[in-house]
């Protein structure tokens, strides 16, 4: 019963600070340098993790759908079926599972410490609201960085596949001429998509977790471990339901397919 | 002399309910999602590829079993019990505990690391059984309805292509990420900081590194299993 009854709490909260932001961002009181600043903070420095990350998605995913492809006789798809698979739900679902523990937990770890060491009163009691000053940049730079950083990992993904497929002995050449055949132009705009979600999700589960930490350096770390496992679980719900209304569409209108 | 890393047995039990019973909600729901997801992505691409929908069950299964069962699954526990040991051990340093139990010549290392080891491999194996057979379920609820297959069909063409070397090495994943969880993330806790900013930048540490150590893991497991 309790557990029910947090759960209606956190996406209450989450849902009226989504309101904020909206309204807030329409009143135009977004400060744009500050989200600029924040995304230096944030996404340059998460780049080199991302890299590594798709490197190895698409590295995997190359080795698995080989392995697998082997076993039902049909290897001339590799490099479409492991391109297609990756762009369209293992490669945003797992990029944006290390994004959420970069991006997100460095976020609502940041917003804690302000909120357990009273600098978030510190600015209520100067008269300004710390909504607008300090979260509002950061949903903006959060969804900015994170929605970069997962197309750029989707990017690297790719070249992930390509690199490996050479290794373990497929035409390189050959696996890239494969990957027009499978990989539609409405795939990429459902990873797009995708993207853009899960960072979406990123911002305002990080903010709202880090803005009602309580309690000293003990809630600093539950705030970063609910946010993480939030963030995940909300992640992989957006991307069945995005996935399903995605295959609705196609089916209505017979795109996607060639 | 006192015999040096004994277990022990009493933390050990607390930290296998912990860390594996108290987590089994969030594998339950998450992995049948991902068993629906990955029947509908691979409807749409063997429709793409091969023109029939028959053998999308088989190779769901085979992905899920060997790639993404372990994977997903302990991403989800690095991001529940990571960030949590790393807090803890942190917050332990931070308020001193680490010292009160070096003053009480018990071995940190000892009382806290190894019981979290145990409850967390324990955790990985079980929740990935787990994780198996509700994505499996889940999967036959969506391929049942939206293929078309009946559920014998289903489960026989799962059963024909998941072979039992590919369930050991399964666990064997499963069991390596157990064990990269806890010491990455007690690691973090023991170097952390003082204050409660350190706290948070142990914990975020914690997940981040251990999740990259799945994937790169991952990655050397899968290599090592299928491709030599």
């Amino acid at each position: 019963m309790e557990y029910i009854l947090n759960l209606t709490k956190t996406l209450g909260g989450m849902i009226l600070l989504a309101e904020k932001w909206i309204k807030l961002t329409f009143q135009g009181k977004t400060r744009w340098g500050f989200v600029i600043d924040q995304i230096f903070q944030v996404g340059v420095k998460s780049l080199g993790m991302t890299l590594i990350a798709g490197m190895f998605v698409g590295a995997i995913m190359a080795l698995q759908i080989d392995v697998q492809l082997k076993d039902f006789g049909a290897e001339s798809f590799l490099g479409g079926l492991s391109t297609s698979t990756t762009l369209r739900n293992v490669g945003p679902v797992l990029i944006a599972f290390l994004l959420s523990g970069k991006v997100g937990a460095y976020t609502s770890a940041e917003l804690g410490t302000m909120e357990v060491t009273e600098q978030l009163n510190a600015i209520r009691l100067l008269g300004a609201d710390p909504v607008e000053y300090i979260i509002l940049p950061r949903i903006w730079a959060v969804i900015i960085s994170s929605f970069l950083l997962l197309i750029v990992g989707l990017m690297v993904t790719i070249l992930g596949g390509v690199l490996f497929s050479q290794f373990i002995g497929v035409n390189a050449l050959s696996y890239i001429q494969n990957i027009p055949r499978i990989v539609t132009g409405w795939s990429i705009v459902l990873s797009v998509v995708k993207s853009f979600v899960f960072g979406t999700l990123i911002a305002i589960v990080s903010c709202y977790k880090g803005y009602t930490a309580r309690g000293g350096a003990v809630g600093v770390g539950t705030a970063v471990q609910s946010c993480a496992v939030t963030n995940l679980i909300l992640i992989i719900f957006t991307d069945f339901f995005l996935s399903m209304i995605s295959s609705l569409l196609q089916e209505l209108f017979q795109v996607g397919y060639l | 002399m006192r015999k040096r890393f004994r277990l022990r047995i009493h933390e050990a039990l607390e930290q296998m309910y912990f860390l594996g019973v108290q987590s089994l909600p969030i594998v339950f729901i998450s992995l049948g999602f991902v068993g629906l997801m990955m029947i509908l992505e691979l409807a749409f691409h063997m429709r793409l590829v091969l023109k029939h929908d028959a053998l999308v069950p088989a190779f769901s299964a085979v992905l899920m079993v060997r790639e993404l069962g372990p994977v997903i699954t302990c991403l989800l526990l690095t991001s529940r019990i990571g960030a949590g040991i790393a807090a803890e051990i942190g917050t332990m340093k931070v308020t001193e505990q680490l010292d009160a139990l070096k003053m009480l010549s018990i071995d940190p290392f000892d009382y806290l690391v190894v019981p979290r080891w145990v409850g967390s491999v324990f955790a990985a194996i079980s929740l990935t059984v787990v994780a198996i057979a509700v994505s499996l379920w889940g999967g036959a609820l969506l391929a049942i309805q939206k293929l078309g297959t009946s559920s014998g069909e289903y489960f026989n063409t799962v059963f024909f292509f998941v072979k039992f070397p590919d369930v050991i090495r399964c666990l064997l994943k499963a069991a390596v990420f157990g064990t990269l969880i806890p010491f990455i993330a007690s690691y973090q806790g023991f170097r952390c900081g003082t204050g409660s900013a350190a706290v948070g930048e142990a914990a975020t540490q914690a997940v981040v590194r251990s999740s990259l150590a799945i994937i790169v893991a991952d990655f050397v497991l899968t290599y090592l299993f299928y491709a030599i």
